[in-house]
């Protein structure tokens, strides 16, 4: 049982300070009931768990809920990226005068970023229409708004590989890659996890079927709007489902079982 | 309640065996067949959304069993509404009445 009491350990860690006790309190003490043969299993779903406490009892989460609230916090991430490009340009400036950066070339450096960026124009179609072209256009323009405030950010990294450059060789290179990879995957994955029709994150998530068990049936993930608006089914493999995931719209008819926001 | 009850299939199904007298999450997990990774955030939102509640179990009771004290889940009135609710929307929930089974260890 020591190994499962240390994943415990390490999923708590996940857990808010404030609720970490009450939390492995409660997981010590279920384990006592599972069979040692399934107990790495039962508390692997602990971390599932304690980010789901994370991210629902602290006030990052509910920053990000709402499209204004995350489009905010991403302009105050854009506005600090920038002070920070204007900071770390400046000894930079002592090696190449190429680096010399003036706060009025910060939109055209964030306009090359940008054109970097526009690998991500396919990804437009993520935007899900719910079939409503002004829902759809609310989308888009939230996905494009995303994009947008993601490239101060963006270059501040660039710069600061490139200060990094001359101590770890391919810093800039490896490093910049990996922050354009993460960050562009954030931008697709909140997307993806948005109501097409209100734009707030997606909540509920839990696990449909078991990949052991497909025959006829469907696996992957179903979250939903906290406004009723409708249902998000995710595959884990296109042989069972749809590759992509599947929005289905709740009617008015099921407006009882939601309680407005 | 700041946030209304989110109802999937799997949240009622949840709601229905706390229902059913079985309050306490593994119990939950036999009942539902449901992996504890999809158990233990649906009662957290369950209590955030105050449709259950939850206490832990008296040291002495737990001690007296020879076991570690239980943290046990009760519907609230919204709960009971709410299931109520879902019983129209999931008709099949009524048929699911497992008996509870308190592991002897």
């Amino acid at each position: 049982m020591t190994r499962a009491l240390l994943i415990l350990r390490a999923a708590s860690l996940l857990a808010p300070s404030a609720r970490r006790g009450e939390w492995l309190r409660e997981w010590r003490s279920e384990l006592w009931y599972i069979d040692p043969r399934d107990a790495t299993t039962f508390c692997l779903g602990a971390f599932r768990d304690a980010v789901f406490v994370r991210r629902h009892y602290t006030r990052t989460a509910a920053r990000m809920q709402s499209p204004a609230a995350c489009l905010g916090f991403l302009a105050a991430a854009a506005a600090l990226a920038a002070l920070l490009t204007l900071a770390i340009s400046a000894p930079l400036t002592l090696r190449t005068a190429y680096w010399r950066l003036r706060p009025r070339d910060l939109p055209a450096a964030c306009l090359i970023m940008l054109l970097f960026s526009a690998i991500l124009l396919p990804a437009t179609r993520l935007a899900m229409g719910s079939g409503d072209g002004r829902a759809t256009a609310r989308a888009t323009l939230f996905l494009a708004m995303k994009i947008l405030l993601v490239q101060p950010i963006l270059f501040s990294a660039l710069l600061l590989m490139v200060l990094l450059g001359p101590i770890i060789p391919f810093a800039p290179q490896l490093g910049l890659l990996a922050i354009w990879i993460l960050t562009c995957r954030w931008v697709l994955a909140d997307q993806r996890r948005r109501c097409p029709v209100c734009l707030r994150l997606l909540d509920d998530p839990v696990r449909i079927g078991a990949p052991s068990e497909t025959f006829l049936e469907w696996y992957g993930a179903e979250a939903m709007c906290a406004r009723g608006h409708g249902l998000l089914h995710s595959t884990e493999t296109s042989a069972v489902y749809p590759a992509r995931p599947r929005w289905l719209r709740l009617d008015r008819s099921w407006s009882g079982l939601f309680r407005p926001l | 309640m700041a946030d209304g009850p989110r109802l999937s299939h799997t949240t009622a199904l949840i709601l229905h065996s706390i229902a059913a007298g079985h309050v306490y999450g593994y119990t939950i997990m036999e009942a539902t067949g449901l992996p504890s990774g999809t158990v233990y955030p649906a009662l957290r939102r369950l209590e955030k959304d105050e449709l259950i509640r939850s206490n832990w179990e008296r040291q002495s009771i737990a001690d007296a069993a020879q076991r570690p004290a239980r943290k046990y889940y009760k519907l609230t009135r919204a709960g009971e509404e709410a299931l109520d609710a879902s019983r129209k929307r999931y008709p099949m929930l009524a048929r699911l009445n497992p008996p509870e089974e308190v592991p002897d260890r």
